[in-house]
């Protein structure tokens, strides 16, 4: 099987990384990853939890050379972090020093400052070794695996490089704000610079001043990988910053408009990705020069035969690539222009999309039902209005426990992003005949709750 | 920080919590020592981010994950007030 290697073109003592105090060269990173992988437990799989984007990655490398699988999490959460490492059997996790995950065998990362020589030859992976699962929320309220392997991860970033037009030998730096444990973040934060032999800035900025700052950290040309959250809270603050080669968003539809004042405050382009976890980047466009998607190299679309055409005349659809073990159906409604660009008409039902988080609603139904003394129970979204993220409501029938029981037990079971504002304990749900629940009589319900106290 | 006295601002910064949050929850009822993240008011990072755009635009303040004390200045109300009033340039 042909392989690929761990890293791009990078010489010795070129940066491959950003941490808080300083650079980190090929040379310390390939020195870090080795020590780490002579100590890692013998054990197939792997949650890395590592909040470093630095320490993540050598985590993964490290785990590559031992061939362990790294589980991307979709969520902290302690239950669901629980059902993944009872589903991988001997699984552990790898966590920041003082974190350890109560209930799950946890290995602290040690940093030691020696450094090793610089090998005779650049690890090799095998392309068709699976370096990673990332977890995706299905409707049946169990995580849904999809594996990435070697061969994915590295065709997406050198996909990704070229639509954008980057060169491996250009000197770039990427700063990202997105979280490397999700498949975005993965694919354009850590594979794309370390693909490239770009530098990799281990933080994740959170507020605008911090994003200023990790870009004033790094030289050549800077990529800033983020979301359109993040976007809008950096044109709404008006702060300067250093110049900025490229912006890359994704994880939820950009409006133009954003786009345009991103475009004006930045001095640069904004480009935007669009993928799901389990095909990852498909497709890319310039978020100002119109609505139409580009499939990146080497993906096709093609229709999804057992689906029926919805209302609209809009089917469901299919991405393939020589690096995706099957065709997998896109979790959007999409209209495919001849020419195989396409316009993308929002999620499938039960997939709401939360601050750049997707989830089914499914599956969070049955964690609300599963705890103790919940009778009856639904999520939904209310139409979207003026807010910075529109939040996910919930009514609950739950005779005995007060609002506070329930989200204690929320809490433990998914993203925070997603606990219900209000939630609401209702005498029972306004369920029709065939028990279904109507969209208008849950917002029904909601709606005294909507303007004040609650 | 630690909970000293408390800021004259904090009934404002409460308002402000509230308002750009929009929490179904009366401003005078929130504990000024009770968490605001986690387990206490249940905030996450995206109010955070949220919040400190409301708390650039009224006072001036740019908050940042680096500064060491950020952890302390979200811990509660009261850090929170006590921060936004020694670092408030408008």
């Amino acid at each position: 099987m042909p392989d690929a290697p761990l890293i791009g073109p990078y010489s010795p003592d070129g940066i491959l990384a950003w941490e808080a105090d300083g650079p980190r060269t090929a040379r310390q990173f390939l020195s870090d990853v080795s020590r780490l992988a002579d100590s890692l437990p013998d054990r197939p799989a792997v949650l890395n939890l590592l909040s470093s984007r630095y320490e993540f990655l050598v985590g993964f490398a490290a785990a590559l050379l031992r061939g362990q699988l790294t589980l991307l999490p979709q969520s902290r959460a302690l239950q669901t972090l629980r059902r993944i490492a009872g589903d991988y059997r001997e699984s552990y996790c790898l966590t920041n020093r003082d974190e350890p995950v109560e209930g799950i065998e946890s290995v602290a990362l040690q940093r030691h400052g020696s450094l090793a020589g610089w090998p005779k030859r650049i690890p090799q992976i095998p392309l068709d070794q699976v370096a990673a699962v990332a977890f995706t929320s299905g409707s049946t309220g169990q995580p849904m695996p999809n594996k990435k392997t070697w061969g994915a991860l590295t065709a997406v970033a050198w996909a990704t490089g070229a639509r954008l037009g980057l060169k491996a030998s250009a000197p770039a730096s990427v700063v990202a704000t997105v979280p490397h444990q999700h498949m975005f973040g993965l694919e354009a934060s850590v594979m794309l610079p370390i693909m490239h032999g770009w530098v990799m800035h281990a933080g994740r900025p959170l507020f605008p001043a911090d994003i200023r700052d990790a870009l004033a950290d790094v030289e050549g040309a800077r990529i800033l990988v983020t979301t359109p959250l993040h976007l809008r809270a950096c044109v709404t603050e008006g702060l300067r910053v250093p110049p900025v080669g490229l912006i890359l968003s994704a994880t939820a539809p950009l409006p133009r408009s954003l786009a345009q004042e991103a475009e004006r405050h930045f001095q640069t382009e904004v480009h935007e990705i669009f993928g799901f976890a389990e095909a990852g980047s498909v497709a890319e466009r310039r978020t100002v020069a119109g609505d139409h998607w580009r499939l990146l190299d080497g993906v096709r679309l093609v229709r999804d035969q057992q689906d029926q055409q919805d209302l609209q005349g809009r089917m469901a659809w299919k991405a393939q690539a020589s690096y995706l073990p099957a065709a997998i159906r896109v979790p959007d409604r999409i209209v495919v222009e001849a020419d195989g660009r396409f316009i993308v008409h929002g999620r499938e039902a039960d997939q709401v999309n939360i601050a750049g988080h997707r989830v089914s609603l499914g599956d969070l139904n049955q964690k609300l039902l599963a705890i103790d003394g919940v009778q009856d129970g639904v999520f939904f979204l209310p139409d979207e209005g003026a807010e910075f993220v529109t939040r996910l409501i919930a009514c609950v029938v739950a005779p005995g426990k007060t609002v506070e029981d329930i989200q204690q037990a929320l809490r433990t079971r998914i993203d925070p992003v997603f606990l219900p504002r209000p939630l609401l304990l209702v005498p029972r749900l306004p369920r029709n005949e065939t028990g279904k629940l109507p969209r208008e009589a849950l917002l029904k319900l909601a709606e005294p709750h909507g303007q004040g106290e609650g | 920080m630690t909970d000293s006295a408390a800021s004259p601002l904090e009934p404002a910064i409460a308002n402000l919590i509230v308002q750009t949050l929009k929490l179904k929850v009366d401003p005078s009822a929130i504990d000024p020592t009770q968490a605001l993240f986690g387990d206490g008011l249940g905030l996450d990072s995206i109010d955070a981010l949220e919040l400190s755009l409301a708390i650039s635009q009224t006072y001036g303040y740019q908050l940042k994950s680096s500064d060491p004390e950020i952890k302390a200045v979200f811990s509660s109300l009261r850090a929170l007030s006590t921060a936004i009033e020694k670092n408030r340039t408008k």
